[in-house]
């Protein structure tokens, strides 16, 4: 009993590292209809600037201090992403719609994800950088499990965020704006929403979701170019269990996949867990192919 | 007269970029070629064969792979295992490379290829970190993290020297390439590009799209492992962080930057991708110092090319002719038709 709840903990705490930048791959995939494989590596570059914050001012800062700064650095961090976000929207995306052919905004991410992570090396540096907990070696004791403070702050954060961001889609009306983009870019344009805003805002929303991710997971890693790799393949997992259609879809594949990921790899193998549940996955997809909540969508050619 | 001549044999391209690798071995018997460059060059040669395939399907079918890099390392490592340790002959070794992954390819083919083509990219994302997985674990057929050895290829009796080696590979490419000429220019190359087309319309047409995508997927699988046996084999030592996502982030780079609904635009690709960086750039002053930026500067040119020149660098050749052709005025080009 007390394994499980240790893994149900780590399941809700590395679920929501997969359930932020699942949503971020899904806000894009619904106003741009593309598959975006640089979620992970902002969120990367974003944590390398985060942990680049906090490691430039660390010899002169006392403990006391050291906390406000994790927090002003992750506020950086998830600012740069926002700015990435719109550059790339700006610069790249906006551009490529242009073009006729469905592959080339696809291929365009996987070309930023090369430029950003040979970048991440010639600026930082090549030794991975350590990023601090929010709140250092503080622990409860929950039903005779020992919990970090900093799991439960990290698990709070994500459905604080997940549940904002949720709040924004269907109470306001930007969110409305999303949704109507999402449903139909053309009738939306239409009917007078500012497409071209919303898929900017959805950008620079998506990649500061990457970021809160990516400087979730980085304590218990490190800070390097690779570290980001599992989440974005995960959260693509997630993104196809949960199925494409929805919002909300995606959110809870993340939280089933790092359970079951968490139980398989308890309970059968530690360093096949991952692979099980890939395969696993892979036959649900077999059985039901549009994912939990998805359905199937009829095109009218 | 040359253009009947091209008519009637159109190979004579794919022979010149064949022999213009094989031209580099008298350069390098007489010092103007360094050894190392024979050897960049070798690497171009498998690189471009896997990128031959990475065209069939995103150039010719519309489909993303990410899991090269998985099976190329699945076919180097069998290639290795197969003739270092069990000593079979090298062709049975070939087969059996090339074999295993095809089959694995067609299985993860069939479950996502059913769906809509990104389902492939993510399918082929995950299979390609199992397979790393793989080449770390199962350390009695990898070796692990120690890494795997091999030798020159064997060909009847005979073990190849690093020279015979690369004739040998520029020999291969060149065969490749005219197999992939036929099959993009018979009905299944037609097939494949009505379905890139417009799917629906292909159905109509009474394309099976299940067939036709994963006959592409098995084409490009094919020449992906083949890919792997001639690394294992020139390169001769394999490592499991090799065969990460970079490496099949490269191959699609050398797709998109070479040109890809061509045969040669891969080849193109393959200088551009590999040899350009280790060649060029790595003697540059300051920037050739830096680690990265190899990486840096492909990913920068597959944004450029797909916003700018998305018909890839294969185009130059025929655009620099038709600027040319502008500059040259009308005179000229009145003169052209009646010499013909």
């Amino acid at each position: 009993m007390s394994n499980f709840i240790q893994i149900l903990f780590s399941s809700l705490e590395i679920g929501s590292v997969y359930a932020l930048a699942a949503l971020g791959i899904i806000i894009i995939f619904r106003t741009s209809q593309l598959i975006n494989f640089a979620q992970g590596s902002l969120g990367m570059f974003s944590a390398y600037i985060a942990a680049f914050f906090i490691q430039g001012g660390e010899s002169s800062l006392e403990v006391q201090v050291m906390k406000h700064s994790t927090i002003i650095a992750v506020l950086v961090g998830m600012l740069a992403a926002f700015l990435m976000g719109v550059i790339i929207d700006f610069l790249v995306v906006r551009r490529a719609k242009k073009q006729t052919s469905p592959l080339a905004l696809p291929i365009i991410t996987l070309g930023i994800v090369m430029m950003l992570t040979g970048l991440a090396p010639i600026v930082f540096g090549g030794n991975p950088l350590a990023f601090p907990r929010f709140i250092e070696n503080a622990s409860v004791s929950i039903l005779g499990v020992t919990i970090m403070v900093n799991s439960i702050v990290c698990i709070i954060l994500g459905f604080m965020v997940l549940a904002a961001v949720f709040l924004f889609l269907q109470n306001t009306v930007w969110g409305l704006a999303v949704r109507t983009t999402a449903s139909n870019e053309t009738t939306a344009r239409l009917m007078g929403v500012p497409t071209k805003i919303v898929t900017m805002v959805a950008w620079a929303v998506a990649a500061a979701l990457g970021a809160l991710s990516a400087l979730i997971l980085a304590p218990s890693t490190v800070v390097d170019i690779v570290m980001m790799d599992g989440v974005q393949l995960n959260a693509f997992i997630a993104c196809v269990l949960g199925g494409f259609q929805t919002f909300y879809g995606p959110v809870i594949g993340a939280y089933i996949l790092a359970l079951t990921k968490n139980i398989f790899g308890f309970y059968i193998s530690t360093t096949w867990g991952t692979a099980i549940n890939y395969v696993l996955i892979l036959i649900f997809i077999v059985i039901r192919p549009y994912g939990l909540f998805g359905k199937k969508t009829v095109k009218k050619v | 007269m040359k253009l009947t001549k091209t008519k009637t044999f159109p190979y004579w391209k794919y022979i010149i970029v064949c022999l213009l690798f094989l031209v580099m071995l008298p350069l390098n018997a007489a010092g103007i070629v360094s050894g190392s460059t024979l050897l960049i060059l070798g690497t171009v040669i498998f690189y471009a064969v896997v990128g031959v395939g990475m065209n069939i399907l995103l150039g010719y079918s519309g489909l993303i792979t990410l899991g090269g890099a998985g099976f190329m390392g699945l076919a180097a490592y069998l290639s290795g295992f197969c003739s270092t340790r069990l000593g079979l002959p090298f062709i049975l070794c070939l087969v059996i490379s090339i074999a295993v992954p095809t089959v694995i390819g067609l299985g993860i083919g069939v479950v996502s290829l059913r769906l809509e083509g990104f389902y492939l990219a993510i399918a082929t994302l995950g299979i390609g970190e199992i397979l790393r997985q793989v080449f770390v674990e199962f350390e009695p057929f990898t070796n692990g993290f120690s890494g795997m050895r091999a030798a020159y290829p064997k060909l009847f009796g005979i073990v190849l020297t690093r020279e015979v080696t690369y004739a040998f590979y520029a020999i291969i490419l060149l065969i490749v390439m005219i197999l992939v000429h036929n099959i993009v220019n018979s009905a299944t190359g037609r097939a494949l590009l009505a379905m890139k087309g417009s799917e629906s319309a292909a159905q109509a047409m009474g394309i099976s799209l299940l067939k036709y995508k994963l006959i592409a997927f098995a084409i490009s699988t094919v020449l992906t492992a083949l890919g792997g046996v001639m690394y294992m084999h020139l390169i001769k030592y394999s490592y499991p962080t090799v065969w990460g996502l970079g490496m099949s982030l490269n191959f699609l780079s050398i797709s998109v930057i070479g040109g890809m609904q061509t045969v040669l635009g891969a080849v193109l690709g393959a200088l551009f991708v590999i040899a350009v960086p280790e060649l060029v750039i790595k003697q540059l002053p300051v920037i050739g110092t830096l680690t990265g930026v190899a990486y840096v500067f492909n990913g920068l040119f597959i944004v450029l090319v797909l916003l700018f020149y998305s018909d890839g660098l294969i185009r130059i050749g025929s655009d620099v002719k038709k600027l040319v052709g502008k500059i040259r005025g009308k005179k000229n080009d009145i003169d052209q038709r009646s010499g013909t």
